[in-house]
């Protein structure tokens, strides 16, 4: 029977295809007499054949008899759980029928040139009508819904049952009762010609393997694939995780205690031989397979190796290595042997899925390594981890584009403190150089940082001043989160900077240099070579250099003149690091400065010493508390600087009640030129303070050669001890116009005075310098404008001062602008209040101004008139102009740096001292 | 040739550098009644504003002049003119003006202050022999009255100026 037959009989049933019923039994079909030919007669042509058919049918209709199929199965119920058997009977064959098929199989009857239906063919229709009739709807029953996960191993387990039950009963005949027959007829005969897939010996054999492949074939077609594939790699999926045990999120660990793992792998092997056994092995149980394993191997990475090791800071790519030679391959061999796989697992497959369960764990780590980066080292292991995973082709690529992505998010936002900023990005750095030792990745990843580091304002005093930072001193509390310095940083410092002076400039060019390895072949051009595990080398190239060495000048300056550290040793050696790290000829200045104070301080002592013989007995007493202020060109370059200098004066420490009376003067003595603008507010200091420093000039221009100081009154610190009625205190490191104002407060020549009155002590510098004098009896009052016009001082100041003494509960404002010393504290407890809010408001008052370096606000108060001055030309000359184009003249005209909430400040004043005039929409215009 | 070639780098700079520092001259130390501005960045356009001096027929008026600096600046004079229209003996109707320190007098000394003064002092004493505007000439002494007159009529405020440009 040929193709296409079979193609047309399943849209037009052909009896002797479809027949469902052995035939009746029935006169023989004799054929009809042909027109022409004697009625009854012999046929003419085939006689033979005539009878043949005759017989023929006859032996079938007893055959297929015998052979059909019971029409029902007992005991074959349709739910899951019972075990069901058909009955197979046990027929036996009488002469008749072992006729009959001897005559259809192998005797005559047999088809010829297939154009009859054979015996083999029509039992397998037979074969395949009863399972659709029969067993079909009980295993339609499971599969036609969803299967449920719970439900899938026995949904298989059973399904297979029922196919292999009816694969039997199906088989059992066929074996039983015609493969006697052909087996007969044809000695086993090797054939190794045929191509067939499987070894097919002979004919018989052929045949049943065929039927078998029928029978298979039906069971296949019985099951939505899809379904099937589904469910089979869920339990496989299952099976596995068991295995393996890798536990699901919520559930899973009390049936893991009923199933151990080698049961597990039994039922597993027995379903899977079973499947492969009634032919639902094959192309779609590895498909599901493979499905299966895919998902084991991401449960079992997420289950077991995405925890990190936080305490030994392992990495857990050795043991996830070991789990894909020592239980992923071999289940995976174990399973394909079940199904009866052609392709046999190469052992090269055993790299390669350890390269992707690699990477996958890789990419599971990457996903949150701005987490490992915020706890290293912690972390150590997650980034070794990440740092094998590197290894695999496309994961830098990965690395840095997610982590850029997430420093974006999480990081670089106005949210973030920069101290914080600077702190994940040192973190970074010491990340990256465990992970990737030359520093490409680290540049890559590290460039938005840098950028957005740049862009903010406080980056470089917080780098600076957590240079300068005294890491044991501080003890900690300053580090806090919120803080201005930075513990790294900080860290950094105390750490040997012994390496760094390996690295010159032209490493490039040393050709001595046996260690020379070419750049990283996947490095970017502005790549800079190594010094990737110095954080300090990072952080000081944020700037271009001059940038940075100009921040570093204004901070230095200003640390230089609070330092109390006599020996100036951070200072000394933060120079020498960013010597040599940004090459020494930039920091000048830097030196300078540095010599100056400590230039100072000899000079101080030698001047002290001169001083201490011809006026007074104490100069034994503390010699290292000599003030000096003085223009000193005492660095040898610079003859024509202007030596101005901060006078700052110092108190010695009264080590005695007679020393007390002799204030001492300290100064440091600045080389203008090289230091950065300081400020220097005029006011006058007390008078004893004057003759301190008329006493000191004089001794210096004999020291040196007749230069001249320049005092800068507000700079430096003092130290005063007051004595009042009922009380003494003292009080160290006031600015000298806090001191100067109270020292104001001392009666004045003609102002009457009490005799026995407490005295106020007004001492300014770095020691203590100290006064008594006696104040009245009735307390001193003095007013804001007697204190401006007494001490030639800016009113700003003068308040800032004040409200300072009010906090301290020294003076009280007793009319408004009115200040009274409170001499008896007990008598004015009204103070206390006042006094908590002046302390506030002197605070804030204070940190606006206390910065020696001169800040931007004070540029801008200062250059104001200059800046109005161009704001009306530009107005007068080019007509109205809104406020953005006036701010962009002045700073491409002008120079000025300005921002835009100080040019708002600077229009408004103008408007409102009526010289210019807001003509809507932002532009302004000249007053007429 | 190497000099012109090195000359013009040069020179470009040296004039930028000269006149912003005029410009911070003028800026700090501002003179009444006379200022003036770079018209943009590359600073070789000013526009500079004068007002009449009290006790002539400009009093109370208000001129505004356009200043061209070359980039030879300061060794030939800068190119000046009224952009208000003005009556006046030395300057023509588009704006020219004579003036011996903006033509042959000029020397390197000078600098926009200085000539905006000499411009300014021009307004009240015209030199009448080498006039550019006869009649105006004739009028300043002959008949005082007209020549107001005409000064007024001529003048235009800094606003119409604008109205007229636009």
């Amino acid at each position: 029977m040929d193709h296409r037959t079979l193609i047309f009989a399943t849209v037009f049933p052909v009896p002797s295809i479809s027949h469902s019923t052995p035939t009746p039994i029935s006169t023989p079909d004799l054929r009809y007499t042909t027109p022409g030919e004697a009625f009854g007669g012999p046929s003419s042509q085939n006689l033979d054949g005539q009878h043949r058919t005759v017989k023929r049918n006859l032996a079938w209709s007893t055959a297929t008899r015998f052979l059909s199929l019971p029409k029902q199965l007992h005991g074959l119920n349709t739910s899951l759980g019972s075990g069901t058997s058909f009955d197979i009977q046990n027929r036996h064959r009488g002469a008749e029928v072992e006729d009959a098929l001897h005559y259809l199989l192998i005797g005559d009857g047999r088809s010829e040139e297939a154009q009859e239906e054979t015996l083999v063919e029509w039992y397998t229709n037979e074969a395949r009508l009863h399972f659709a009739n029969v067993v079909r709807p009980t295993v339609n029953n499971f599969w036609d819904k969803e299967v449920e996960t719970e439900q899938a191993w026995s949904v298989l387990e059973r399904t297979q049952q029922i196919f292999q039950q009816a694969q039997a009963l199906y088989l059992e005949p066929f074996q039983d009762h015609i493969m006697p027959f052909l087996e007969h007829s044809f000695p086993p005969t090797p054939r190794p010609t045929k191509p067939t897939q499987t070894i097919q010996p002979n004919q018989a054999e052929h045949a049943i393997w065929r039927f078998r492949q029928e029978v298979n074939a039906i069971f296949v077609h019985c099951l939505p694939p899809k379904r099937y594939i589904k469910t089979l790699s869920y339990a496989l999926y299952e099976a596995g995780c068991r295995m393996f045990r890798i536990y699901l999120r919520q559930d899973e660990m009390q049936e893991d205690l009923t199933m151990n793992p080698a049961r597990t792998r039994e039922r597993l092997v027995s379903l899977l031989r079973g499947l492969e056994r009634v032919g639902l092995g094959g192309e779609p149980a590895q498909q599901a397979f493979a499905h299966a394993m895919d998902k084991i191997m991401n449960s079992f990475i997420s289950s077991h190796y995405l925890k990190v090791d936080w305490f030994d800071k392992q990495p857990v790519v050795p043991q996830l290595r070991l789990f894909i030679r020592d239980g992923f391959y071999p289940h995976v061999k174990l399973v394909m042997e079940c199904l009866n796989c052609d392709s046999t697992v190469q052992p090269t497959e055993l790299q390669s899925w350890q390269d992707m369960a690699l990477s996958r764990l890789g990419r599971a780590r990457v996903d949150t390594m701005f987490d490992f980066v915020i706890n290293w080292d912690h972390s150590l292991g997650a980034i070794l981890d990440i740092k094998e995973y590197l290894k695999v082709p496309g994961a830098k690529q990965h690395l840095t584009s997610s982590f850029s992505q997430q420093v974006l998010r999480r990081l670089l936002h106005a949210g973030a403190t920069t101290t914080y900023i600077l702190n994940v990005y040192i973190r970074i750095i010491r990340a990256f150089y465990e992970l990737e030792p030359k520093g490409v990745l680290l540049e890559r990843v590290a460039r938005p940082i840098r950028r957005y580091l740049k862009e903010r304002d406080d980056t470089a005093k917080i780098i600076i001043l957590s240079l300068l930072a005294d890491l044991n001193a501080e003890g900690g509390r300053k580090f806090s989160s919120n803080s201005e310095l930075s513990y790294e940083i900080a860290c950094e410092m105390e750490r040997p900077s012994g390496n760094i002076f390996g690295q010159e400039a032209d490493e490039e060019l040393n050709y001595n240099d046996m260690n020379w390895q070419p750049l990283p072949s996947d490095a970017s051009p502005d790549y800079k070579k190594s010094k990737a595990e110095d954080v300090v080398w990072f952080l000081l190239t944020l700037w271009e250099r001059e940038d940075f060495i100009n921040e570093l000048k204004n901070l230095l300056g200003d640390h230089l003149l609070k330092c109390q550290d006599p020996h100036f040793e951070r200072e000394i050696r933060l120079l020498e690091l960013i010597k040599v790290r940004l090459g020494d000829e930039k920091l000048q200045a830097c030196e300078v400065m540095l010599r100056d104070v400590l230039e100072s301080k000899r000079i101080n002592a030698a001047i002290h010493s001169s001083t201490g013989k011809p006026s007074t007995k104490d100069n034994g007493g503390a010699p290292e508390t000599p003030a000096n202020a003085g223009p000193l060109p005492s660095t040898p370059r610079p003859r024509r600087l202007a030596a101005a200098t901060p006078s700052s004066q110092l108190l010695k420490t009264p080590v005695s009640a007679k020393v007390a009376e002799d204030p001492q003067l300290n100064a440091q003595i600045i080389s203008s030129f090289f230091w950065p603008l300081l400020r220097d507010d005029h006011f006058l200091v007390p008078l004893e303070i004057q003759t301190l420093q008329k006493e000191y000039e004089t001794r210096f221009e004999r020291v040196k050669g007749m230069r001249k100081l320049r005092w800068m009154n507000a700079l430096g610190d003092g130290t005063v001890t007051l004595e009042l009625e009922d009380r003494t205190e003292e009080f160290s490191g006031l600015m000298p116009w806090q001191v100067s104002v109270i020292y104001a407060f001392q009666p004045q020549p003609g102002e009457e005075w009490a005799g026995g009155g407490g005295g106020k002590g007004g001492g300014r510098g770095k020691g203590h310098q100290k006064k008594s004098s006696k104040t009245p009896a009735p307390a001193i009052t003095r007013n804001v404008e007697q204190l401006e016009e007494m001490l030639e001082m800016d009113e700003a100041l003068v308040r800032q001062s004040l409200s300072f003494w009010v906090g301290k509960a020294v003076l009280r404002e007793s009319h408004p602008d009115t200040f009274t010393v409170i001499e008896n504290q007990s008598a004015t407890k009204v103070d206390e209040n006042a006094a908590a809010a002046a302390q506030e408001l002197a605070e804030v008052q204070a940190s606006a101004q206390a910065g020696a370096v001169r800040s931007q606000a004070d540029l801008l108060a200062e250059n104001k008139d200059v800046y109005c001055n161009f704001i009306m030309g530009m107005l007068t000359n080019q007509g109205n102009m809104p406020g953005q184009s006036i701010g962009m003249m002045l700073r491409m005209i002008g120079n000025f740096t300005i921002s835009g909430e100080e040019l708002d400040w600077l229009l408004q004043g103008l408007e409102k001292e009526e010289r210019i005039v807001a003509m809507g929409g932002g532009v302004w215009g000249v007053k007429k | 040739m190497a000099l012109s070639s090195n000359a013009r780098p040069n020179g470009g700079a040296t004039v930028a550098g000269r006149l912003q520092k005029e410009l911070m001259d003028i800026m700090t130390k501002p003179t009444p009644g006379v200022t003036a501005f770079p018209d943009d960045e590359n600073m070789t356009k000013w526009t500079a504003t004068i007002s009449g001096p009290d006790d002539t027929p400009y009093a109370n008026l208000v001129f505004k002049l356009s200043m061209e600096f070359a980039n030879n600046y300061p060794y030939v004079p800068p190119v000046v003119l009224f952009k208000t229209p003005i009556y006046h003996p030395n300057v023509d109707f588009s704006g020219r003006i004579c003036l011996d320190i903006l033509k042959d007098k000029w020397s390197a000394i000078y600098n926009i202050g200085s000539v905006l003064l000499s411009l300014q002092s021009l307004l009240g004493e015209p030199n009448n022999s080498s006039p550019l505007n006869g009649q105006a000439a004739e009028l300043w002494d002959k008949d005082p009255a007209e020549f107001q007159r005409l000064v007024l009529a001529r003048h235009k405020t800094p606003e119409e100026l604008d109205a007229n440009a636009v």
